[in-house]
C-alpha cells in the first residue's frame, strides 16, 4: 500500500497500531480490518449516521474520517461502551423500550445518545430530538428511541 | 465506496502549508472538516492526488467575539453563548448546516469555501457517465443550461449569507503574505460554479472577522429546504437591520442558495432606508429582491418557487426583526 504507515490510537480503552495508506476510512478500517462491525456502513456520505463513533467523547461519522488523522486519539465504538457484563444505561433503555426495530441504525444513536447525555445529563425532549437529527432510521421508530433516551436520562444514564 | 489514493500531508505550521502549496501547486486539495470534500472525493468527484490537511495549526483554531478562526469547528460556534448573542443571524444559520453529526466536525471555512452543488454533479460516477458527464467533473457541457461555456453549481453555504449581512472580512494566507478583504469580494461575480471564489492559487482562509457596529444590529437567517435536517438550502436569506425607533436606519440583505455565489442586495435595499417599519415596507422589500435572483433548475425545487419564497422569506424576516413598538400596519 503506497503511502501506508503506522498508526496509533486508543480503541475502546485499549491502544491498537494499525497500517494504513492516508485513504483508509476509519469505518472500513474497523469493520473490514479489526472486525468491529457494530458501526454500519449507511449512506457512506455522512448523510445518515449509522457509522457514528466517539473519537475523544465527540460524536463522529467514522465514515468521512481519516485513519490518518485519529492518530493518539481515543476511538470509541458501540463495542466498547458497555461493561463485560453489563449493557450501558442507554442500552439498556433502548431494549427496554422496544426502540430498536432492525438494529441497523441502534449503534449510531445510541452512541449520539451517549454523547448528549455526557454533555447534557437532563435534556428536554427537544434537544433529544435535536442530537439524534443526523442519525436516520429507515424503520421510522423514533417515538420509542426518544423515550429510551428520556428513560436514560431519568436513571442517570450517561454512562 | 472507496477513496482513490493520495497523500496526506498535514503541516504544523502556517509557513509550512505555504510551502507545501507551492511545492503541490495545482495538484492538492486543503482539507478542513472534510464533511463535503471526503462525500465529493468517495464520488471521484475532481479528486486530487494529494491533500493538506489544516487540522494542525492551532492559530486557526482561535475563537474570540471579533475573530473566529477557519478551523473552529461548526459544533463549536453552536455552544458559544457570546458569538450567539452577538450575532444571531450567524448563530441561527450554524443551527442549520446539515447535522449535529456534520458539525462536529464542519469548519467555518469549510462552509465558506463548500463546493457549488447541482442535480447533475452530486451524483455516482455511473450515473454521470450515463449522461456523458458535465462542465464541471470529466464532461464538457451544462445538462442545466445546455452549452459549453458556463457551469451554474449553487452555491450552497448557510454561512456566507448571515457572514454577508454582518460586514464581516475574511483573513487569508498564500504564498503572497496575508491579506484581508470583505467577505462579499471572497467570491467571483464573474465567475461561475467552477471559478466560485477570487483566492489566489495557495491561498487558505485563516478567520473570519467581525466588526463591533456588527454587534449592534439585529439579525436572522432562514432557510427553505426540503427536509429540516441534512439538506443543503434550496433558499438561504439573511436580514440584518439597526431601527431608531420605528425608523429604519440599516438594512442589509443576502441570499445564498440561488445562484453560483451569496449575494448581498446593497443596492435593491438603499432605497428603503429612512422608511417606517410597516408591513407595506417589509412587502416591498421582499417584492424588490424578487425579480433580481435567478436560480436555475438544478437542485430539487423548481426555480419559480425558490424566487416566490425568495419574497417570502426576505418579508417573514423583516417582520421577525420589526421593532417592538410601532411596527403595526
Amino acid at each position: 500500500m503506497p503511502g501506508a504507515r503506522r498508526i496509533r490510537f486508543g480503541l475502546n480503552g485499549h491502544p491498537v497500531e494499525v497500517t494504513a495508506p492516508p485513504e483508509r476510512i476509519l469505518l472500513d478500517l474497523l469493520r473490514d480490518d479489526l472486525r468491529l462491525t457494530g458501526s454500519k456502513r449507511g449512506c457512506d456520505l455522512g448523510t445518515c449516521g449509522c457509522c457514528t463513533v466517539l473519537v475523544d467523547g465527540r460524536p463522529t461519522l467514522s465514515c468521512l474520517t481519516l485513519v490518518h488523522l485519529v492518530e493518539g486519539r481515543e476511538v470509541m465504538t458501540i463495542e466498547g461502551i458497555a461493561s463485560p457484563h453489563e449493557l450501558h444505561p442507554v442500552q439498556r433503555a433502548f431494549v427496554e423500550h422496544g426502540a430498536t426495530q432492525c438494529g441497523f441504525c441502534t449503534p449510531g444513536f445510541i452512541l449520539s445518545a451517549v454523547a448528549l447525555l455526557r454533555e447534557n445529563p437532563q435534556p428536554t425532549r427537544a434537544q433529544i430530538v435535536r442530537a439524534i437529527s443526523g442519525n436516520l432510521c429507515r424503520c421510522t421508530g423514533y417515538t420509542k428511541i426518544v423515550e429510551a433516551i428520556e428513560a436514560a436520562s431519568r436513571a442517570g444514564g450517561a454512562g | 465506496m472507496h477513496l482513490d489514493p493520495f497523500e496526506l500531508h498535514r503541516p504544523a505550521t502556517v509557513e509550512e502549508t505555504v510551502a507545501l502549496a507551492r511545492e503541490l501547486a495545482g495538484r492538492f486539495d486543503y482539507l478542513a472538516g472534510g464533511t463535503d470534500l471526503l462525500a465529493n472525493y468517495k464520488m471521484h468527484l475532481n479528486a486530487k492526488p494529494h491533500l493538506i490537511a489544516l487540522d494542525r495549526l492551532a492559530p486557526l483554531r482561535e475563537r474570540r467575539l471579533d475573530r473566529i478562526g477557519a478551523m473552529v469547528r461548526l459544533a463549536e460556534l453552536e455552544r458559544d453563548g457570546a458569538i450567539r448573542s452577538a450575532y444571531p443571524a450567524l448563530a441561527e444559520a450554524v443551527d442549520q448546516v446539515a447535522t449535529p453529526l456534520v458539525r462536529a466536525s464542519a469548519t467555518v471555512g469549510g462552509n465558506l469555501l463548500v463546493d457549488t452543488r447541482c442535480f447533475f454533479f452530486n451524483q455516482s460516477y455511473f450515473w454521470r457517465a450515463s449522461l456523458g458527464f458535465c462542465l464541471k467533473a470529466d464532461g464538457d457541457r451544462c445538462h442545466v443550461v445546455p452549452q459549453k461555456e458556463r457551469c451554474y453549481a449553487t452555491f450552497s453555504g448557510d454561512l456566507a449569507p448571515a457572514l454577508l449581512v454582518l460586514d464581516a472580512e475574511v483573513e487569508i494566507v498564500g504564498p503572497d503574505g496575508r491579506r484581508r478583504i470583505p467577505l462579499a469580494s471572497l467570491y467571483d461575480e464573474g465567475g461561475d460554479g467552477i471559478r466560485r471564489h477570487r483566492l489566489a492559487p495557495g491561498e487558505f482562509l485563516a478567520a473570519v472577522t467581525l466588526p463591533e457596529a456588527a454587534r449592534r444590529r439585529s439579525s436572522t437567517y432562514a432557510k427553505l429546504r426540503v427536509r429540516p435536517s441534512f439538506d443543503f438550502p434550496e433558499l438561504g436569506v439573511a436580514v440584518a437591520c439597526r431601527w431608531a425607533g420605528d425608523r429604519l436606519e440599516h438594512l442589509a440583505v443576502a441570499t445564498g442558495g440561488l445562484e453560483t455565489y451569496p449575494r448581498r442586495w446593497d443596492d435593491v435595499t438603499a432605497p428603503f432606508v429612512g422608511r417606517r417599519a410597516s408591513s407595506e415596507l417589509f412587502r416591498e422589500v421582499g417584492a424588490a429582491i424578487r425579480p433580481r435572483v435567478r436560480p436555475v433548475h438544478n437542485t430539487f425545487l423548481p426555480p419559480d418557487y425558490r424566487k416566490q419564497m425568495t419574497e417570502l422569506f426576505v418579508r417573514r424576516a423583516l417582520e421577525r426583526l420589526a421593532p417592538t413598538s410601532g411596527a403595526a400596519g
